[in-house]
């Protein structure tokens, strides 16, 4: 039981971690929560979703088209609503943010219906056993891809010259347009991935929840963002950790606390966090 | 004709109430608050409640919700007022949510069903029923709260709070004790959206936790941004604005969410100041020199 919970906490942590390392990385470079994060997310879901209920297209081509579409409407998002509205008080591209999503999770709702879809393919899952204990394969899948993504993130942060320009362009804007990196192109950039990670997470969760409407993208998107400060914003590290933290103490709570406050749960750890340790468990560059 | 005239008058007053409020927080203090609603809930609930099983009459229901929203918006903004305007915004979306859930899994709180019978005011030796009394009660209430704040942003204490809204190490460094300010700000708001909410509860008699939900926050954040973010007379328009404008689209009903964002977003863009940004109270600050 105590396992079985801990196992369902990673998966949904680790795509909490996902959309948290969007809503870091934006954060870092730009200093702004991007609220449409959820909408990203649910964009990402609904273009793979979509695309394979045609027939026409293999799961891995709809899952590429998806995170693509994700990242192109993360990319426009912040030529629209964010990049006009730079310079100005905080609380300009905020609202923008929350307009933006709430425009976004309208339109789908105009576009698709309120209804669930289920997810077009049926994938046959297993439950194995490691080291005596029951766990199915689809738990696993969604972990290893998750993880596998977050390396590929870290690895293109670490070690590719776009990957240091956006840390750079993170810790002082300025001296990083003085070195000749283009920071607009670097802020579209940190989107175009940040919100190609979330439209993964989004197609994930519509594989492991089998259920894709417009406004899935709400409650995750909040969670996650919970998730990054409790890792300490801007860290991507942290964004992992946070995000893996959070879905298991959701999961744990909701077996062992109360199922009917289980969405609760993030956001009375963001408030603990916020009280005792703002900085988040790693330290971020929010405060 | 004349009824539905009459209710859509209370709502705006009501609207109001909810729009000046949250204005204090969001153009005096530059502070975004998402959960607004929660507090009308909060004080709806309460006033709703204490009528029911203590038969308090209409003005001490009235008193409790402003007291009780105004202690759990003390409780919310004690521990989040001393960060980024960002985390607050997340936290009072959080606190909308996780009070939604309440309101839902409680049973004191009648759950999805919601309190029915809500009793309607009377005191005074008189039965405040027919709308158009009911009108009165709220238009009364109105002009208190806008004298209310219109004396608050006028004073010391205001100007304090427009110091720190513009630039709060400035403010730090001229004497104001910010955190302190911004804590009592957003208490006040939430107990004025807790007598919101007990005028709301009254009138229509019968709650539920749909209303209170985050729809509700953000029509409320619609409502401010399009009358102008920091002006109170801004605040009253954009209220009465958006509670007739639904109506008069009722075909348009489906698109109703969709044009709030694509206002609150287009707004921004092409005139942050709001409809009435250019009177007196203006938002030149938005502009951040740099």
């Amino acid at each position: 039981m105590f396992f079985q919970q801990l196992i369902n906490g990673l998966t949904t942590g680790s795509v909490y971690a996902l959309i948290a390392l969007g809503y870091t990385m934006i954060y870092g470079i730009l200093g702004l929560i991007n609220f449409a994060q959820g909408e990203i997310y649910m964009c990402g879901a609904f273009v793979a979703v979509l695309l394979l209920a045609t027939g026409k297209v293999n799961f891995f081509l709809a899952f590429a088209l998806g995170m693509a579409a994700a990242a192109l409407l993360g990319v426009i998002l912040e030529r629209v609503a964010f990049r006009p509205l730079r310079g100005f008080h905080p609380l300009v591209p905020l609202i923008s943010a929350i307009g933006a999503s709430i425009f976004l999770q309208s339109l789908a709702l105009l576009l698709f219906g309120p209804n669930d879809r289920p997810f077009p393919i049926q994938f046959t899952f297993s439950t194995i056993n490691i080291a005596g204990l029951p766990v199915s394969t689809l738990q696993i899948a969604i972990l290893g891809a998750a993880l596998g993504f977050m390396g590929l993130l870290i690895v293109f942060v670490r070690y590719t010259t776009y990957g240091k320009a956006i840390m750079a362009c993170a810790l002082d804007r300025d001296t990083a347009r003085l070195m000749g990196i283009n920071v607009d192109r670097m802020v579209s950039l940190t989107f175009l991935v940040g919100s190609a990670l979330s439209g993964a997470a989004g197609i994930m969760m519509a594989i492991y929840y089998n259920a894709t409407y417009p406004r899935m993208g709400l409650l995750p998107g909040l969670k996650a963002f919970s998730a990054a400060i409790l890792g300490g914003v801007g860290n991507i590290p942290g964004a992992i950790l946070g995000g893996l933290l959070l879905g298991v103490a959701e999961s744990l709570g909701a077996a062992y606390i109360s199922s009917g406050f289980k969405d609760a749960i993030a956001f009375a750890i963001l408030i603990l966090v916020l009280l005792l340790r703002p900085q988040g468990i790693l330290r971020g560059r929010g405060d | 004709m004349t009824a539905y005239v009459l209710h859509l008058a209370i709502l705006a007053g009501i609207y109001i109430i909810l729009t000046v409020s949250i204005n204090l927080i969001i153009g005096y203090a530059g502070q975004v608050s998402l959960g607004h609603a929660a507090f009308y809930g909060i004080g709806a609930y309460a006033s709703a409640l204490v009528s029911l099983h203590w038969h308090f009459p209409f003005p001490a229901a009235a008193l409790t919700a402003m007291l009780v929203a105004g202690l759990c918006g003390l409780a919310l903004g004690l521990p989040t007022l001393r960060l980024k305007e960002d985390y607050l915004a997340i936290v009072t979306l959080g606190f909308g949510v996780i009070v939604d859930l309440v309101f839902l899994n409680l049973e004191f709180t009648g759950g999805p069903d919601g309190l029915p019978g809500i009793p309607p005011p009377s005191f005074w030796g008189i039965d405040f029923r027919p709308p158009w009394l009911y009108l009165i009660l709220v238009v009364v209430t109105v002009i208190l709260v806008l004298i209310f704040t219109y004396r608050l942003v006028d004073s010391y204490h205001g100007r304090a709070l427009r110091a720190i809204r513009d630039h709060e190490i400035t403010a730090q460094v001229m004497g104001i004790n910010t955190p302190a300010y911004k804590v009592v700000v957003f208490t006040l708001a939430a107990a004025l959206a807790g007598l919101a909410g007990s005028l709301y509860a009254h009138y229509i008699t019968f709650i539920n936790p749909e209303t209170f939900g985050l729809h509700t926050s953000i029509l409320i954040l619609a409502m401010v941004v399009l009358g102008g973010m920091g002006s109170i007379a801004g605040s009253v328009l954009g209220a009465v604005i958006l509670t007739i404008l639904p109506e008069m689209l009722r075909q348009a009903h489906a698109y109703q969410e969709l044009i709030y964002g694509g206002l609150l977003m287009l707004l921004l863009i092409w005139r942050p100041e709001g409809l009435l940004g250019r009177g007196k109270l203006s938002l030149k600050f938005l502009k951040r020199e740099s």
